[in-house]
């Protein structure tokens, strides 16, 4: 039919013409005539209240397993910035913590309720600190920290890339130079608690981001001191305290770990906390706790996977049930053409 | 009978009376039958020379009424520039969207006058074709063009767009609520190459395939159920909406994207107690990211192919195998997704996430699909267990079933045409009189060149056919 044009109309009785006309038709195929086999699927009521319970039916006992997980976990949480400071200074904290010569010693208390079995992790929680920050985040060289060979920092460091007189800081940038150091000294009855600092990193950041053969250098050497000081003759990678701190937080309230103790703690023990309290949190109105904490297969005491599990898995079996009861009481027949909107108005039929 | 000799402009003053009586006669009848309910239908027809007069300024607007009451309006023996003056009355003065269809080069002017020109290739050459905005190559490919085409172009446009910003939205305001916790200091969430490809790489390609692949009904029941073109009259795709509820989703994904991961990041994340960092948590909630806006795009699928599983499936796994090798290579994300994959809690959010995100939708889409079904949706629950109609005879070829009257109109068609009197690139040939004009009593005088004209085509048609080959 669309060949007729070609052919002309005085002519053409003879059975084959002598030059072949050449037809125009593009060339077929399924995808550019759009007629690929297609699955058609189709919303029904059988298909959503299907779906609300096998929803229900997988979350619920997910729930049920990280809830019970988190619920096991023993959690210690001590907030101690307030009380470590002496009474006859505790309106300048500010000033307190900046004196080099004041004494910076706290002794606390911990009671634990539940036995906690080892190990138990110690984690230092920061609130009110911006780790999140932009200039913050920026602020580091990590091809400085991994090789020798780039020593001369990048200029996102600033102001702490280099000494006043030209020296390269290694390791520089914010991050580093604000580096937590308060530190705590555990004691149960008079007999000290090993904390044991190693393999509190990511395996990946010791052995593929910190360099092995990277010491540092010029470090805290300014007039300004934020935070730790580091030691000169151990490698970068072996620095764990600076490693779990250099991986920057992703909110203003943040945890990170301290080490671990791999005693058991039994329910009324008296733990005994020595805490050098000569981390400046005062400046900015934040605050420090020491947590101490187990933890199981899910990780720390978070009852937030749990009960999301759990509240979806029971909204959605709460969803099938009404939804069986709407479409019992006000039912449509499916494919029924006189809900057709054309049909609808013509027989006068409210939906 | 009057007959006027050379007052060119008293004959069309009295013209112009005759034809605003008549006019207003017609119009009051018609007026006067839609007053009953269950009217007749009515047809106006009107030639060229009484348009000539109808179309003046002054009886525009009558005749505009006039047009708009009856349901179908013939104009015949009318000049190109007629075509086209009709055509910008309705489209200016009714407001409508207005389609105008042609072959020859007379009707070039009319195409473009309209919104939408359809230009039929053929004996009458090429003219038509390419002063139009769409071509065809028969007459009847129209009900294609504008029931099938034209409604799936629709549907596909409105969701293309809307499904584009709705996955920008859900993308960009989880930045928002990170900036809240930031100091407002303007950190980026999400690494930078993760926000440059997530439009490139990992969401693009099932939208494209969607908008070229959509269909809501077959082409045969397009056609078979022509109503459904008035929800693209209704615009029912397109309102405001439509685009809130895509807009008030987005804000809602985009609200559990980043609390749900933010919140159960606070504490150690595996049973060695090591606690995440910021770009492990932006790690988890781009996956979730990803992963549920893909979903949602088979959600709102109406007919699925194979195209449609290999582009979502592809563009996660393109997301997952770009971030395996790009933690690799990338400083400040090193190995990100190893740590962040080593641990239960990865797996756990993975599965809640996306299934809350798309829990809102889902809803929404069986209480709509139950109790406020669009048109198309009925007519795919009716057909439903029918086959698909994808053999080439369902196509616009001639196929073995042609009811009786496709047949006899085919076969007409097929006989040798005979060649019209008039040359086809017609401007109005003076001296016919017009069938109604001549009702009136009113007659002109011929022209001496048109006369000339006639007589040398009747010569040409004087010769004699070739005889049949054998």
């Amino acid at each position: 039919m669309a060949d007729r044009g070609g052919t002309s109309s005085g002519g053409g009785g003879n059975g084959a013409p002598e030059l072949a006309k050449k037809s125009r038709k593009p060339k077929y195929s399924r995808f550019s005539q759009q007629e690929l086999p297609a699955c058609k699927p189709i919303l029904t009521p059988g298909w959503v209240i299907t779906a609300f319970i096998s929803i229900g039916v997988i979350f619920i006992p997910i729930g049920l397993a990280s809830l019970f997980a988190s619920q096991r976990v023993v959690e210690i949480v001590d907030r101690y910035d307030r009380d470590c400071i002496p009474r006859n200074v505790s309106d300048d904290g500010v000033g307190f913590i900046e004196d080099a010569k004041a004494n910076k010693t706290c002794v606390r208390t911990l009671t634990v309720q539940k036995q906690m079995k080892s190990p138990i992790y110690v984690y230092y929680q920061i609130s009110n600190f911006y780790q999140n920050h932009r200039r913050y985040v920026k602020s580091r060289d990590d091809k400085q920290l991994w090789s020798p060979k780039n020593e001369r920092s990048s200029s996102d460091c600033k102001p702490e890339d280099f000494t006043s007189n030209g020296q390269p800081i290694i390791p520089c940038g914010l991050i580093a130079w604000s580096m937590f150091n308060d530190t705590y000294k555990f004691s149960v009855k008079d007999k000290v608690l090993e904390v044991n600092k190693k393999g509190i990193a990511w395996k990946s950041d010791r052995e593929h981001k910190f360099g092995s053969d990277v010491y540092p250098k010029n470090f805290q050497s300014g007039a300004l001191i934020g935070g730790a000081k580091l030691n000169s003759s151990i490698p970068l990678s072996q620095q764990e305290d600076l490693i779990v701190w250099m991986r920057p937080a992703a909110l203003p309230t943040f945890r990170k770990l301290y080490g671990k103790i791999e005693v058991d703690l039994e329910p009324n023990d008296n733990i005994t906390v020595i805490i050098e309290n000569n981390y400046n949190t005062y400046s900015f109105g934040g605050n420090k706790k020491l947590v101490l904490s187990t933890t199981s297969w899910m990780g720390g005491k978070n009852d937030f996977l749990g009960v999301a599990y759990l509240t979806i898995g029971g909204l959605c079996l709460f969803l099938a049930i009404s939804f069986i009861l709407v479409y019992v009481l006000k039912p449509r027949p499916l494919g029924d053409p006189s809900y057709l909107s054309w049909n609808r108005n013509a027989a006068g039929h409210l939906n | 009978m009057i007959i006027f000799h050379g007052d060119q402009v008293e004959l069309a003053r009295v013209m112009k009376e005759e034809v605003k009586k008549d006019l207003k006669n017609c119009l009051e009848e018609a007026q006067q039958y839609f007053r009953t309910v269950s009217g007749p239908k009515l047809t106006l027809v009107i030639d060229g020379k009484c348009l000539m007069y109808a179309l003046d300024p002054s009886l525009r607007v009558m005749l505009l009424n006039l047009s708009l009451n009856c349901t179908s309006v013939v104009c015949c023996r009318v000049s190109p520039l007629q075509k086209a003056q009709v055509t910008s009355l309705v489209k200016k003065g009714a407001r409508k969207i207005t389609l105008s269809i042609g072959d020859g080069a007379n009707d070039v002017s009319m195409i473009q006058a309209a919104h939408v020109g359809v230009g039929i290739s053929g004996l009458e050459g090429m003219q038509a074709v390419m002063a139009s905005d769409f071509a065809i190559a028969q007459f009847r490919f129209l009900s294609d063009l504008l029931l099938v085409h034209g409604r799936w172009s629709y549907l596909r446009i409105c969701k293309v767009v809307t499904y584009f910003f709705y996955k920008n939205l859900t993308f960009t305001l989880t930045q928002f609520w990170f900036t809240f916790q930031t100091g407002f200091s303007g950190q980026r969430f999400y690494d930078d190459w993760f926000q440059s490809l997530y439009n490139v790489m990992f969401t693009s390609l099932p939208v494209i395939i969607y908008g070229l692949l959509e269909k809501d009904v077959s082409a045969s029941l397009s056609k078979k159920y022509p109503q459904l073109y008035m929800e693209g009259i209704r615009n029912s795709f397109f309102r405001w909406r439509v685009v809130a509820a895509w807009a008030f989703s987005a804000i809602y994904q985009s609200l559990i994207f980043y609390h749900f991961v933010t919140t159960s990041s606070l504490t150690g994340q595996n049973s060695s107690g090591r606690t995440f960092g910021l770009w492990d948590v932006s790690t988890v909630a781009f996956t979730c990211v990803v992963v549920t806006v893909n979903l949602r795009l088979l959600m709102m699928c109406n007919s699925i192919t194979r195209w449609h599983y290999v582009s979502v499936g592809g563009s996660i796994l393109a997301w997952f195998v770009f971030v395996f090798v790009y933690s690799l290579i990338r400083e400040n994300i090193l190995y990100v997704i190893y740590v962040v994959m080593s641990t239960f809690y990865f797996y756990l959010a993975f599965l809640l996430v996306p299934t809350v995100a798309l829990l809102l939708d889902f809803i929404r889409q069986g209480v709509q699909r139950w109790f406020f079904p669009y048109d198309y949706q009925i007519v795919q629950e009716i057909h439903r267990h029918e086959p698909d109609d994808n053999t080439r005879a369902g196509a616009l070829e001639i196929s073995n079933h042609l009811t009786a009257d496709e047949a006899r109109s085919f076969a007409i068609s097929q006989l040798p045409r005979e060649t019209s009197r008039h040359t086809g690139f017609a401007f109005d040939s003076p001296g016919y009189e017009s069938f109604f004009a001549s009702q009136q009593g009113v007659y002109a005088p011929q022209k001496a060149w048109d006369v000339v004209r006639r007589a040398s085509m009747r010569s040409k048609l004087k010769a004699p056919p070739l005889p049949p080959k054998k």
